[in-house]
Order: structure tokens, then sequence, then C-alpha cells
């Protein structure tokens, strides 16, 4: 595992938490769209997140050693899919996409629970920041090497 | 060629250089997968087999005998040096989150910010180490 390996770890953390945050970001847009092009009302998107090569370190823990194959290659966004809870329901006769009984089915989009998901992955953000930035003076001391 | 010249110093400077590397890049790893259910972070151990390879310390004015090449006949307190040897391992120990991870953030920006220090005063002392050995071959300082 080298330095730049490292920085390439923490880079696909940061793509991961952005698209996290974009995802976030769509959902509080949607928050009261009532027509999709699937149909019905829009529905609460999850990003979910999968480690990038698994770790090939038996479960008792021994290591190949060589420090390269088990430390992992960083973390990947291998879908987004629907939230399955229900959808809101508002009482609305008025409105043209009610139901018989007057309902209106309203995305299953919790504002403030978004918001709370969007700060998890703003300082999961800063956090891979650091990571590279830390990455980056390790560099430049090793680089310094060469002044000597 | 390396002990000859540069001593023994260098080697292990170097090999604890490779060792916070190979500790950052785990560290990126934990903290890149801070957000993946059911993620065990990885630990990275080296300075066990970094004291290794130095051997035993000295004790009292005794130097201590190390064997060099197979052909050596090793003598009473002679000791083998062992090889640098990185290890990864995988942290199976339980949870701490509802979500299956045992990744704790601010653990890990800890343990960054502690080893990022570690390979600057390595790479510090080995700046220190090519100065000393340059102030030799050029005779002036």
């Amino acid at each position: 595992m080298g330095f730049y390996t490292s920085i390439e770890v923490s880079a696909s953390g940061l793509s991961a938490e952005r698209l996290a945050m974009d995802t976030i970001a769509n959902n509080i847009a949607n928050v009261n769209t009532t027509r999709t092009a699937e149909g019905g009302p829009f529905k609460r998107q999850l990003v979910v997140y999968a480690q990038k090569n698994a770790p090939t370190a038996s479960a008792d823990g021994a290591g190949d050693g060589g420090g390269d194959a088990a430390s992992g290659a960083g973390v990947q966004v291998v879908g987004i899919v629907n939230d399955q809870t229900p959808d809101r329901l508002v009482y609305d006769p008025g409105h043209p996409d009610a139901d018989a009984n007057g309902y209106v089915h309203m995305p299953n989009v919790d504002v403030v629970k978004e918001m709370v998901d969007m700060m998890a992955a703003s300082r999961a953000y800063e956090a891979n920041v650091t990571a590279i930035q830390e990455s980056r003076s390790i560099d430049g001391s090793t680089l310094g090497l060469l002044k000597a | 060629m390396g002990d000859f010249l540069f001593g023994r110093t260098v080697g292990m400077l170097k090999d604890a250089m490779d060792g916070a590397g190979a500790t950052h890049g785990a560290i990126a790893n934990n903290i890149a997968n801070v957000n993946t259910p059911n993620f065990r972070r990885t630990d990275v151990s080296f300075k066990d087999a970094l004291a290794a390879v130095d051997g035993p310390p000295a004790s009292g004015d005794d130097l201590p005998l190390v064997t060099t090449s197979a052909l050596d006949i090793p003598l009473a307190g002679a000791y083998d040096p062992a090889d640098f040897k990185i290890t990864t391992t995988v942290d199976q120990t339980q949870q701490m989150r509802l979500d299956g991870s045992n990744v704790d953030v601010d653990q890990e920006m800890a343990k960054l910010s502690l080893n990022s220090g570690y390979a600057q005063t390595m790479g510090q002392l080995l700046q220190n180490q090519y100065t000393r050995i340059r102030a030799a071959i050029e005779e002036h300082f």
C-alpha cells in the first residue's frame, strides 16, 4: 500500500459520500412530488455502500504480511435503492392525485431524517478530505528526503 | 551495500516508513468505509516486527552477536535477525454501531494523525541521517 494508493482509497470515499449527498438532495427536492415516470409518488432513495476488494486475510486475523492485500481498496456505492416504507398519506380531497377517500399519497421522505443523513455524509466527506491532507503531508516529508 | 556505507539506521527508518505507509492505507480504508454496513476495520502492526529486526537490546557492556548469513556459526547468545514483516489484521471485535460496523471515526482520525506524525518523524530522522552521511562524504560542514 503506497501513499498514492491511500489517496485513491480516500478519493473513493469522497465520491461515495458525494453521491450520497446528491441522492439526499434529490430526496429533499422531491419531498412533495406525487407524480413520477413509474407512476405514484416519489420514493425515497438510499445509497448502498460496499467495501471495494474485500480483505483476503482469514477470519482468524492472520494477514499475508505483505500489507497490500488485506487493507482493502476503499468503498464503492453498489446501488441506489428505493425505500420500501409506506407512502405518507395526506388528506386533501381537492388535490388532483387524491384517491377515492380523499387521501393523497405523498413521498415517504422525512426532511428531518434527510438532513441528519446529509450531515453524516458531509462529516464522512470531511474525514476523507483530512485523510488525503495527511497523505499529502507524509508524501511531502518523504519527497523532502531528496533535498537532504 | 546498505550496512557498510549507511549503517543499519537507514534500513530501519525505511522499514518504519514502509510500516507507516501501510498503516496510513489501512486507516484511509477504514475512514472511506465509515458508512459501509457490517464493515470490519483493518489494523496494521509492524512495530514489534521492527524491534525484532534489531534483536534483543544489549545488556550492560555486552554487544549482542548477530548472524548475518546462513554460513555464520552462531555463538552462544547470538540471534538471527528476523525479517521485517508488516502484518495486516481484520479487527473482528464487537461491533459498536447499529449497522454492524466497528469503525469509530474519532478513533480513526486520532490514529491517522498519530501515524502521520510518526511518518514525518521517521522522514526527518532519515533526512538527518543523510545529512550526516553527506557531511562525511564532502569532508566539510
